[in-house]
């Protein structure tokens, strides 16, 4: 781990530099050509694989952390071990993510220097506290890393504080970052020549700072656990043993139910993003979802129903391994006549524009009929339906082996059926009401069938979880023997999830168009065209391959030491195969 | 044959990234281009050649159509079929001309009932038309169902100035050099090739290499670069003070025109 304090010492260095580095940056061409593949394709790919690492190193920890204290409160080792086996995917990870960005501002400042002069002519106070979070957040995983054995025991609680504190640090380091990348697609707090007006706050505290920090935050802890469960299907297929099996067979499931939790709230965040987009600046609010990006969101929609379909098939297949399911498998197909009703209508497009031409030979930019299913009205509908679908997979699933003792569980049961109906009638009500109300109003019933939904999962578990405690068992999970095409669907999710980070980023970066910071400072590069999303789909995808192969590698380097040392750090993997009742 | 693993999982990768890009390819591709800036002050323009070039605003770099379409009544914004005659009426005192042309820059001056302020002021950024295209661009308004009267003079010379802030430079210039005769200059009269390399025309390695010049290069500063070198600073890892500062002097109006030209043709 020499590399990250090594490279940080290069950022350091660097940061303090710039002042002098600007001057002569002023007298500097505004532009160099990197060779070969053009300046924008690289920082476009460094970038992504950058924030790719960067997405992993903040994400992982934060469920590490939270399985942690699972396993702290209920003396669970298991807990523990899966604990310490993602932070250590983290540490392996730290370098390459530092590297990576040492190597993106070294591009920024030798093929971009004007722009990159201009981010430091308002952002040069940052740097340092970034600097210094980054130090901080290094420290703080070091010790939390290094310090798990000796920590343990009576002082346990040190160490759990240790976990917190790096990813508050983390979470910093992100906003941060994100103050930037915000400033540029809706800059605030500069006059009309692009001059700081004020302090710097004004300009950190942008139209989608908040937004995108909330945006990122999540999508990192979903991303974290696609990963973790990719990996541990990676596991999974390769092992050789039934007890190995069993144990990745419950990584897996652990990791992808920290990521659909996630994921549920992550829609939402992403609505309230772009209503500040459009709070921003109504042109590029309209561009972005009707204009030269409008293909982009089916694309976008088509890897949300992958991911929502593929979590729910995941869930499914695992029931099979749950002796006592049987009662529940009725309940699949109409689950999944919904879902893939919600994934063709959120799929529609909500204008069929391709090009302002055929808008105008079309006479409109709706279509006659799909329009109808494309507006956001449909499409909130669908979504929520599909949220509420994937829920209660989950509900179905955790109770697949147990059948409650309570006395009142017939009420409860009625309770719970009802209040999902209820939700599912409250968020299709809105959805057809909103065909007939304005736009306006119409953005208000967003939050009616958020807050219905939301509502349902609180209710549902606040039953589900009394009722179901001291359950009589219909036999222990049997961990281990889930179909091992349930691991693949880990992968694509993984990939999938990957796949659609790239792409947001693309979003994020395509709609700033021609300009470099969204009109202050202009594009006036060679390379300024905004690519088609067809070119942009094989960069993201040579990009997320060779995103995984470095993974792959970087597993695999940290797999090297322990070979042959079963246990390092005294973490001795507990044995899970048919030995709990409990799924996490 | 059992495949490893790794390879398992690689394959199912690589068709499931490759399906998304395949789709991603297969529907239209749409590119967004920088718009191309328009100058017509001092130039004889006819009154149709001013609304084609409208018109021609209008649907590309205005961007007008994300929210207005002539002809049809949206609920983003008016429809602009017969606002040119609507114009004249439109506020008390005020000429169509004037009635469009604030419309333009200071679209909140009057809001047209029953629609949002959304309009942006055509001539600040993002937009950032420049005078001469404020100008066509009200032309081409006046030309819905008015008659257009709309002079340069009558667009504020405020228009336009200082849009785009911190390095607004045309994001594209055409020459009206030609790049031909530009190139013998090079060769010859400005003796270029003494120390620069140019694509196939071989130089010494005193100066950069200017194969690609216009790639990493704004218009702007190659243009000033030529009569200013020293002004426009040097070239990292070059001797200051070696490209000679006399061209300005040297050649003439119509030969640096020529050069420039060619030396935008360089990428
Ligand atoms: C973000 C959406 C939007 C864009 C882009 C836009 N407009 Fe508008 N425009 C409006 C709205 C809304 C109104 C009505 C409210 C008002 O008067 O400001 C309007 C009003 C107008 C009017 C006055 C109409 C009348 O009946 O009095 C004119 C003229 C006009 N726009 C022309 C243009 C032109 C030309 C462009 C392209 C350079 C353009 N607009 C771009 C939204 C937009
Ligand atoms: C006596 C040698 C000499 C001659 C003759 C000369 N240059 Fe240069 N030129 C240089 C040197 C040395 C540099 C790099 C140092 C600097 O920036 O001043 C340079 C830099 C440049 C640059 C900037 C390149 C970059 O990458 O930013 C341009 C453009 C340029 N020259 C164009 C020309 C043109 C056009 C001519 C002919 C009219 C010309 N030069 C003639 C020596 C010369």
């Amino acid at each position: 781990m020499v590399g990250a304090g090594l490279v940080l010492a290069g950022v350091a260095l660097l940061v303090t530099a710039l002042p002098a580095f600007a001057q002569e940056a002023a007298r500097e061409p505004a532009y160099r050509n990197f060779p070969w593949i053009g300046s924008r394709l690289a920082v476009w790919a460094v970038a992504q694989l950058h924030l790719n690492f960067a997405a992993f190193i903040l994400g992982v920890p934060i469920f590490a952390v939270i399985i942690e204290i699972i396993g702290w409160r209920t003396r669970d080792p298991r807990y523990d071990w899966l604990s310490h086996e993602f932070v250590k995917l983290t540490f392996a990870a730290f370098s390459t993510t530092a590297l990576l960005g040492a190597l993106l501002l070294f591009l920024f400042v030798g093929y971009y220097p004007k722009f990159w002069t201009y981010m430091t002519s308002i952002f040069f106070p940052t740097y340092w506290v970034y600097a210094l979070l980054f130090f901080a957040e290094t420290f703080t995983v070091y010790l939390w890393y290094y310090g798990w054995d000796w920590l343990s025991g009576s002082r346990k609680w040190i160490h759990v504080s240790l976990g917190v504190l790096s990813n508050l640090f983390g979470t910093a380091i992100l906003f941060l970052a994100n103050s930037w990348v915000t400033f540029m697609v809706s800059p605030a707090g500069v006059d009309e020549s692009g001059a700081l007006k004020g302090g710097v706050w004004a300009a950190i505290n942008n139209y989608a700072w908040m937004p995108i920090n909330i945006h990122r935050l999540i999508a990192n802890i979903v991303f974290g656990g696609t990963i973790a469960a990719a990996y541990a299907a990676f596991r999974f297929l390769g092992a050789r043993t039934d007890e190995e099996r069993a144990r990745y067979d419950w990584m897996g499931y652990i990791g992808n139910f920290v990521a659909l939790s996630a994921f549920i709230v992550l829609p939402f965040a992403g609505y309230y993003l772009g209503r500040e987009i459009y709070a921003f600046n109504q042109t590029m609010g309209i561009t972005m979802m009707g204009g030269f990006m409008s293909w982009l969101w089916i694309i976008q929609a088509i890897l949300i129903g992958v991911l929502f379909i593929g979590s729910n098939y995941y869930l499914w297949l695992g029931m099979e391994r749950i002796p006592g399911s049987e009662r529940y498998r009725k309940y699949v197909p109409p689950m999944l006549i919904i879902l893939a009703i919600g994934f063709m209508v959120w799929a529609t497009p909500r204008s069929m524009v391709v090009t302002l031409d055929e808008a105008r030979a079309m006479g409109g930019t709706h279509h006659p009929i799909l329009g109808f299913l494309g507006v956001m009205s449909a499409k909130n509908t669908a979504v929520n339906l599909m949220i509420l679908t994937t829920f209660l997979s989950f509900v179905l699933y955790r109770r697949a082996n147990r059948v409650s003792q309570k006395p009142w569980v017939k009420t409860g049961m009625a309770v719970q059926w009802a209040v999902i109906a209820l939700a599912a009638v409250i968020v299709t009500f809105y959805g057809v009401y909103g065909y007939f109300v304005e736009s306006l109003v119409r953005i208000g019933f967003s939050v009616y069938q958020v807050v219905a939904v939301l509502a349902a999962i609180v209710i549902v578990m606040a039953i589900d979880i009394p009722m179901f405690k001291g359950a009589r068992s219909t036999g222990v999970i049997r961990w281990g023997t889930i179909a091992p095409r349930s691991q693949y669907v880990l992968i694509i999710l993984a990939v999938t999830f990957t796949w659609l980070m790239g792409l947001m980023g693309f979003a994020r970066s395509g709609i700033r168009q021609h300009w470099h910071v969204y009109g202050v400072l202009r594009d006036t590069s060679a390379e300024a065209v905004t690519p088609a999303l067809g070119y942009a789909a094989n960069v993201i995808s040579v990009v997320t391959l060779v995103f995984f192969a470095l993974v792959m590698f970087i597993f695999w380097l940290g797999g090297l030491s322990e070979k042959g040392k079963a246990g390092a750090h005294g973490h001795v993997a507990p044995a899970i195969a048919g030995g709990s009742e409990d799924h996490g | 044959m059992r495949l490893p693993v790794g390879v398992k999982v690689a394959i199912v990768a690589i068709v499931v990234m490759g399906s998304y890009s395949g789709y991603a390819n297969y529907i239209p591709q749409i590119e967004s281009k920088p718009p191309q800036e328009l100058s017509l002050e001092g130039g004889n323009v006819t009154p149709a050649q001013l609304i084609k070039a409208g018109d021609e605003i209008y649907k590309t770099k205005g961007t007008c159509e994300i929210c207005h379409k002539i002809g049809q009544k949206g609920t983003r914004a008016p429809d602009l079929a017969g606002v040119g005659a609507r114009a004249a009426k439109a506020k008390p005192g005020m000429t169509a001309k004037a009635y469009l042309i604030e419309s333009l820059i200071n679209p909140n001056a009057v809001i047209v009932e029953g629609y949002p302020p959304i309009m942006p002021a055509v001539d600040k950024p993002p937009i950032a038309l420049n005078r001469s295209e404020v100008w066509a661009l009200t032309a081409f308004l006046q030309a819905q169902g008015g008659t257009v009267d709309v002079a340069l003079n009558d667009i504020p010379a405020t228009v336009g100035a200082g849009g785009g802030g911190g390095g607004a430079a045309a994001a594209a210039v055409t020459m009206p050099g030609d790049a031909k005769v530009g190139k013998t200059i090079y060769m010859g009269k400005g003796g270029c090739l003494a120390c620069h390399k140019a694509k196939d025309i071989p130089g010494t390695p005193v100066g950069p290499d200017l194969s690609q010049i216009a790639k990493i290069q704004t218009p702007d500063y190659i243009m000033k670069k030529i009569l200013d070198p020293k002004g426009m600073g040097t070239v990292a890892g070059f001797p200051p003070g070696v490209m000679p500062q006399t061209f300005g002097q040297t050649l003439t109006a119509k030969e640096y025109t020529d050069l420039v030209a060619f030396m935008l043709t360089l990428k």
